[in-house]
């Protein structure tokens, strides 16, 4: 009886090896070729498949763990039978725009499974045609595969927010020292404009936490949404501001005394005779109402954000 | 001492492991280690504003050399990489990360941010950026001469680390945690005395410490997603309040004003998120958070005014900050049938402001602080087809409802539809047009709440109806060339608004091209042009005769407009020629980057009873402001590469940059254009002529193995 196990188990695995063996160079039951045969034809192809991530044995489930090249290209048996012509019979991942879809079906039928592109369905990179291979390479060794680092990679698309980015007033973007993925999810999510966050203000908390409060004075719209105020890609005003002091805290003060005076050329410095305002000069409302983002001060002058 | 005995701990961590099987990869005949190590020397001039060179980085005039590294290890089973950048320079920057495939990875970063604002600013206090401000004499001196010179720039050292594992999957568990030191100083405007008084430039302290750890664990395998995260962040200040002396005091009261800074707060969030996947290719998503925000801080008891301290009666000496807010998000996607998508979402937040309520007394004025919160749901339904001849058509439409504790808009109702059109019937070509409807409806309160304030519609929840339509064109015909071409109209018309902004408009139009000359040359380049126009109507009230209506007009009551107008653009234009390919690089690119803003002022007079106004000689014209925020940025890089072998590169190099700004509000900078009233000032010169000229020669030496 031990003799048997032993027999059945020996055979077991000499079918199982000889099987596992073969799979790799002949043509299987479905369709497959195997990795030599890819290789004898696409060297450099393989070379670079080789060094990336996807050729990680050790990662469960990795094209290197399945059909290696076929995993995501598809049986090779059609390809050969069309003598491997451009790509006829086997799923390329062209520049075709049309193909965006099937192209990014094929990346999700196993990253589906993660936190982050577990949302892609939800993104408007999705909506806007926009395939996994546009920003990712299947084969490099690159970190997280991308074809370019941030911001240019994301840039090649969002050509006005490249236009903010070189505004005068910007985010260090260019400097690299922030990088698009610090506030947005490009594989989508619940944020409006893929922010990742659930409101504009709790993701500019993350890096301005001074301005999280609670304060004792607040002023409503700092508190309902930053970009009331501010654009985060650039301006061409000081701090990121969509108008520029005295002119944007007026869009919506006006009152009697110095909130509804017209500031002009006359109020600059050097104004016409004594004409400046020190509400208009240097940076306007902001020379005295510095706590505009709110304040902590007593009385009248903590109401308006001067204390 | 501890931190860096956990880096050298964690760093020996990754490092063993692969150090073993390295040796098997190697016996494979396989590459293990790859990086590159870039060693850049310079030499830089720069004339004008060296802040405004160097906002976020560090270019330091003279000789300089810049070094830079990247490694990465990899076997089969582990990898290690890292990068350097700017080592011992003030933007320096590490990064290490590691792991072992598919089953744990572990990173480690530390980052220096400088930003800069101006340099060799001046003030009339001997300890600038300290919390105790001074000097020795009242009033103080106006020879600028004679002031404290300092630099306001705010210095962020950033360093954290995570840790993530996939070993268990299904289940996922991530861990990170970073630590923010910042400092320098800042520039604080505060009022001498209110209303009225002059204004003061106070160098404040920035000396914050932030912190944070977040946690997230779950479950992933089709059909379902479960992930629940939390995160906990604390702020601290070291400096709470600035004691300044102010110049507008009497000279005999020896009174320190004061100043509140941000309050120290602590925040934390639990957040779920979760998926399943349903028939019908369709899918369920949830995101539920809560978060809440804490300060709490001791009120001041009295304040300063030009005459000594004035008491507050308080109902409370403490204030407690608590701020809570709840988000949940639904959506359900499908993709039913093969020619359509769809999508409706349902999203809630609210802002629940659950902080104390303080009431200060002063003499008979007697005021509460208002809390603020608001809450908002959001409802909409996306919808695509996949048409004929590869057009794909979609549709949306969303309805947003805001309650606000406000008193003049203490609702909005949005309505918002999109409708886009996309194009991709060629190979190498994809279009798309796309226009958007908002009509926002305001529920107006303001009616009795006297002053003007029935004729003000503030912008931020005002009614409005704004029309956007985009379109972009994305062409490759051939492997080598890709022209993109974007362009996006925006008018927003605040067809209520008596007083306020009344219209706003956006143009804006790119450009970009990158062709390749086989093989040999590369051209690029880039055209981007924005024109943004803002319409605003106020009106000068006086403070002793307030006549409030905008109908009525009188030479102190007036209703007066501005028009706002900016033009921007830029380009880029570069070449890369390969001299001889793979051999010898010849780079040069040109960027120039301007732009012109002006402000048209109509004031609703007369010209006689305009030109009377003080000070006289008003008209229409002499008002208006030609340089409002006004620049140009000009750029040339000329660089030579040479490549010996695969492995080292070296490049000389010379690039010019000039910024010239111009504006109204900092042409003629007066440090004290009066000491005395609503001319005067104690400036220091914050972003003050931030113009600059700037020659760099570079050299470069870059090694990869």
């Amino acid at each position: 009886m031990r003799k048997f196990i032993v027999f059945l188990l020996l055979s077991s695995l000499l079918v199982f090896g000889v099987s596992a063996l073969m799979t790799g160079d002949t043509q299987g039951s479905d369709g497959t070729v195997g990795v030599a045969t890819c290789k004898a034809c696409h060297a450099k192809h393989y070379e670079s498949y080789a060094g990336s991530i996807h050729a990680r044995k050790a990662i469960p489930g990795s094209p290197a763990n399945r059909n290696a090249c076929e995993t995501c290209h598809g049986p090779g048996a059609p390809h050969l039978e069309k003598m491997g012509a451009g790509g006829a019979g086997i799923f390329i991942f062209g520049k075709r725009p049309a193909d965006a879809e099937r192209k990014s079906a094929k990346c999700l039928s196993c990253h589906t499974e993660t936190l982050r592109i577990n949302f892609w369905d939800m993104g408007r990179h999705r909506a806007a045609g926009i395939s996994c291979d546009n920003c990712h390479t299947v084969h490099s060794g690159t970190p997280k595969n991308l074809k370019a680092r941030q911001p240019d990679l994301c840039l090649i698309c969002h050509l006005s927010i490249r236009a903010q980015h070189n505004k005068q007033s910007h985010h260090p973007i260019r400097e690299g020292k922030v990088k698009c993925t610090d506030c947005h999810e490009p594989h989508g999510g619940f944020g409006t404009k893929m922010v990742a966050a659930n409101s504009a203000n709790e993701l500019c908390y993350k890096c301005h936490a001074e301005k999280r409060g609670p304060f004792f004075r607040e002023h409503p719209p700092v508190e309902e949404n930053c970009l009331i105020c501010h654009v985060p890609h650039g301006s061409n005003h000081s701090k990121l501001l969509v108008d520029k002091p005295p002119k944007l805290c007026q869009g919506c003060h006006d009152a009697s005394g110095h909130p509804g005076t017209p500031y002009t050329s006359f109020e600059t410095f050097g104004g016409r005779a004594t004409g400046s305002k020190n509400r208009m000069f240097a940076r306007g409302c902001l020379n005295c109402h510095s706590n505009i983002h709110g304040g902590m001060g007593p009385a009248a002058m903590g109401q308006t954000f001067v204390r | 001492m501890k931190s860096s005995i956990c880096v050298v701990a964690v760093v020996a961590l990754i490092l063993s492991p692969p150090c073993a099987s390295a040796e098997e990869k190697k016996a494979e005949g396989g590459k293990t280690v790859t990086g590159n190590v870039s060693v850049t020397g310079q030499y830089t001039d720069i004339g004008g504003n060296r802040s405004k060179f160097n906002e976020y980085r560090d270019i330091r005039e003279g000789v300089g050399v810049h070094v830079g590294a990247e490694a990465g290890h990899e076997t089969e089973n582990f990898y290690l990489r890292g990068e350097a950048g700017n080592i011992g320079y003030r933007d320096q920057q590490y990064r290490l990360e590691g792991g072992r495939w598919g089953k744990f990875g572990v990173e480690l970063f530390y980052d220096q941010i400088p930003h800069n604002f101006t340099e060799d600013a001046r003030t009339i206090y001997a300890n600038p950026g300290s919390s105790s401000l001074t000097y020795p004499t009242q009033p103080p001196g106006t020879n600028v001469n004679t002031w404290s010179i300092f630099d306001y720039d705010v210095m962020r050292h950033k360093f954290g680390g995570g840790f993530k594992m996939d070993m268990l999957k299904p289940f996922f568990f991530n861990v990170s945690a970073d630590s923010e030191k910042r400092t320098g100083a800042y520039p604080y405007g505060v009022a001498g005395t209110t209303p009225g008084g002059i204004s003061i430039e106070l160098p404040a302290p920035i000396d914050y410490r932030t912190d944070g750890v977040t946690f997230q664990a779950g479950y992933s395998r089709n059909p379902l997603l479960m992930s629940l995260g939390y995160s906990y962040s604390t702020f601290d200040n070291n400096s709470n309040n600035i004691y300044f002396r102010n110049p507008s005091n009497a000279a005999t009261a020896a009174v320190t004003d004061v100043l509140t800074l941000p309050p120290d707060n602590t925040c934390q969030k639990l957040d779920f998120k979760g998926a399943l996947k349903l028939p019908m290719r369709t899918k369920f998503n949830v995101d539920l958070g809560v978060s809440q925000a804490k300060s709490d801080a001791g009120l001041l008891t009295s304040y300063v005014t030009a005459g000594g301290s004035t008491p507050v009666t308080l109902s409370s000496p403490k204030f407690n900050g608590k701020v809570e807010t709840q988000s949940y998000g639904f959506s359900l996607t499908s993709t039913p049938l093969s020619f359509m998508d769809g999508k409706i979402f349902y999203k809630y937040y609210e802002r629940d402001n659950r902080s104390d309520q303080v009431t200060t007394t002063d003499g008979a004025t007697t005021l509460t602080n208002s809390l603020f919160g608001y809450k908002k749901n959001k409802a909409g339904a996306e919808l695509g087809f996949r048409l004929p001849a590869n057009l794909y058509l979609t549709g949306d439409c969303t309805y947003a409802h805001v309650n606000r504790e406000r008193e003049d808009i203490p609702s909005n109702d949005d309505y918002l539809y999109n409708a886009g059109l996309r194009w991709s019937g060629l190979s190498f070509m994809v279009a798309r047009l796309g226009y958007e409807r908002l009509n926002r409806g305001a529920d107006f309160e303001g009616q009795n709440l006297g002053d003007a304030e029935p004729w003000i519609r503030r912008f931020d929840a005002a009614s409005q109806t704004r029309d956007t339509v985009k379109a972009t064109l994305d062409f490759f015909p051939m492997e080598n060339l890709n022209v993109s071409l974007g362009y996006r109209y925006r008018h927003s018309d605040y067809e209520d608004t008596v007083l306020g902004f009344t219209d706003s408009k956006g143009n804006e139009f790119n450009f970009d091209v990158d062709y390749v000359i086989v093989g040999r040359v590369r051209l690029y380049g880039n055209f981007d042009y924005e024109r943004l126009e803002e319409k605003q109507v106020q009106r000068n009230i006086n403070l002793t005769t307030p006549v409030y209506d905008p109908a009525a007009s009188t030479s102190a009551n007036y209703n007066w407009s501005a028009d706002q107008k900016n033009d921007s653009y830029g380009f880029t234009v570069g070449t890369d020629i390969y001299i001889v390919p793979k051999k010898w690089t010849l780079k040069l690119q040109h960027s120039y980057l301007k732009s012109n803003g002006e402000v048209d002022y109509s004031y609703m007079l007369d010209p006689a009873t305009l030109t009377g106004l003080s000070p006289g000689g008003r008209t229409q014209d002499n008002v208006d402001i030609t340089n409002w925020d006004d620049y140009s940025l000009r750029y040339y890089l000329v660089k030579l590469t040479y490549q010996p072998t695969v492995a080292l590169s070296c490049t000389v190099g010379y690039a010019y940059e000039k910024f010239v700004y111009e504006d109204a509000q900092y042409d003629g900078y007066q440090y004290v254009p009066a000491t005395t009233g609503t001319s005067g000032a104690y400036l220091s010169g914050a972003y003050r002529e931030p113009s600059y000229e700037a020659n760099v020669l570079f050299l470069n030496l870059t090694y990869k193995y």
